[in-house]
């Protein structure tokens, strides 16, 4: 069960400064964690030494949204603070 | 005096048709796309309804790059290793124009179309927001100087619209309202899609999958075919894959990209799929709104169109999107084209607003508005396939005492499955009130 498969072949402009941030302190209190089980790029991370049990990298996001529907937009998580890269980066697809 | 008359925020099918529609009327409208060429940024599954296409460009299906024309749709039904099918191909419907389309080079083409009718393309640029104030509205973005004033703002941004997002006009998606899909592009050659899928070169097929795994409600796949390409995904409603199955945290949840993986390796998938090159991988949010649901689509200077209006219908498991996004944009232009002619944008959005509920998309929200809470009953996924099964099975085995197709047998595979005759009742009541 891993995505590396799949994100070999995306493509992506990397910004030096990251689109999504996630405030680990409001992942302490989170008993679920659907981020390690919902985003389809495997963006979030589960390492126990971590605050709150989460290591997020966003270089490898789709852009999909969905962390911040079952994150950030949910007021008992709110974690991710989610935003779009800036022009010309991020994720890059030829097919579509 | 403002920059623009009209800026329209996204690039997809929806706002490029707006913007097509409004240079087409000499109005000064900006398209502007975060992404580094158009389409770039931009996912489907998927089959284009072209009807409306064809009506506002021409010349679209000769000139448009389109992947294969769909002559065929098939609906399978998944129980285990089972599969149960139904293929459809008919020639009343076969000179739709009916397309599968890959974004990338389709929407490069669709919004050089918008600019050789004289819209301002503006790529690179990511919104930040939307403010409306006295006499006109300002598209904040992330250029240096890069406020862009104007008359009126059409969003077309996407399910995840910055423009319904900073205005207020949307509140927050709720992990009911949207499905997460997955997709993976497989490169095969043109000759072995032919042969494998049944199809005449240039043709298409369409196929969707349910009831995998085992009474997973709202879970559903697809294959369509391309002319060197397949696409093979998974969709999911995320508050379905936030608690069915446990491969979670707390164990529950499921992995949509674990689903398709596995999905890819049943039987009545794999020789479908099998060989091949995987060329790419993509995730995205589809709106899951039923009519009486809709989110807000407008306020004052402002209008959502598309997917950022949640103008979607889920006919379960296949979607109709594009075609809706793109005569939303037509609506928004025409919306614009009004306020422009009275001297007034005021009323911009209540306007455009009027002008989608006279239009092909609301009738055909409104006329299946009772769908989507029937595709949410599990006995769909989990009763009726295994019944279905059964019933087959004492059809067609050459084993013991299989005597035929009988009512006997239906009922009997039924009870197994705990379903009574008052539930099959009642759900085919409900499908037929649907639909």
């Amino acid at each position: 069960m891993s995505t590396d498969e799949y994100l070999d072949d995306v493509e992506w402009t990397v910004d030096d400064q990251g689109h999504i941030t996630v405030d680990n302190g409001d992942c302490e209190d989170c008993s679920d964690k659907p981020c390690l089980h919902l985003c389809p790029a495997e963006c979030f991370d589960h390492q126990e030494e971590r605050q709150g049990e989460i290591y997020f990298s966003y270089e490898h996001c789709i852009e999909c949204g969905a962390c911040l529907v079952f994150c950030g937009n949910d007021p008992d998580k709110g974690a991710v603070s989610w935003t779009k890269p800036e022009g010309g980066k991020g994720v890059e697809y030829d097919f579509g | 005096m403002t920059d623009f008359d009209v800026v329209v925020v996204g690039a997809g099918r929806a706002g490029t048709a707006a913007a097509y529609r409004l240079a087409q009327e000499n109005v000064d409208v900006a398209l502007v796309d975060r992404a580094r060429q158009p389409g770039m940024k931009n996912v489907t599954g998927g089959v284009l309804y072209g009807e409306v296409l064809a009506d506002l460009v021409p010349e679209f299906p000769e000139e448009a790059p389109l992947g294969r024309h769909v002559v065929e749709h098939n609906v399978q039904m998944l129980h285990d290793d089972a599969s149960i099918g139904v293929s459809y191909r008919d020639p009343a419907i076969r000179e739709e124009p009916n397309y599968t389309v890959q974004l990338g080079e389709f929407d490069r083409w669709f919004v050089r179309k918008a600019e050789e009718q004289g819209a301002t393309f503006v790529p690179e640029t990511t919104v930040r927001g939307v403010e409306q104030r006295e006499g006109h509205a300002v598209v904040a973005t992330d250029r240096d100087g890069g406020d862009i004033t104007c008359n009126a703002v059409v969003g077309a941004d996407g399910v995840n619209t910055t423009v319904g997002r900073t205005t207020g006009i949307r509140d927050p998606v709720q992990p009911e309202n949207v499905g997460l899909s997955v997709k993976q592009v497989i490169e095969l050659d043109r000759k072995t899609i032919d042969e494998r899928f049944n199809l005449r070169s240039g043709e298409g097929t369409a196929y969707i999958f349910a009831g995998f795994p085992e009474g997973a409600p709202s879970v559903g796949y697809f294959i369509y075919t391309f002319e060197s390409t397949i696409s093979v995904g998974a969709v999911g409603n995320m508050a379905t894959l936030q608690t069915y199955g446990d491969q979670g945290y707390d164990g529950q949840g499921t992995p949509l990209y674990d689903l398709l993986t596995r999905f890819k390796e049943l039987d009545a998938v794999r020789p479908l799929v099998r060989g091949g090159v995987a060329q790419e991988y993509q995730g995205i949010l589809v709106p899951e709104f039923g009519y009486d649901d809709l989110p807000n689509r407008h306020e004052g200077r402002v209008c959502l169109v598309g997917d950022a209006a949640g103008l979607v219908l889920n006919k379960g498991f296949t979607f109709r999107g594009l075609d809706f996004g793109v005569e939303s944009g037509i609506r928004a232009a025409e919306a614009a084209m009004q306020c422009r002619k009275r001297g007034n944008w005021n009323a911009f959005g209540e306007r455009y607003d009027a002008l989608l509920g006279d239009s092909y998309v609301m009738d055909e929200l409104r006329q299946h508005s009772r769908l989507p809470s029937f595709l949410e009953n599990e006995r769909l996924y989990e009763a009726y396939p295994a019944v279905a099964r059964e019933t087959l099975k004492q059809t067609f085995s050459s084993e013991g005492d299989a005597s035929g197709l009988t009512w006997k047998h239906a009922l009997t595979a039924l009870r197994r499955q705990d379903v009574g005759v008052r539930d099959l009742l009642a759900d085919g009541w409900r499908a037929f009130r649907s639909v």
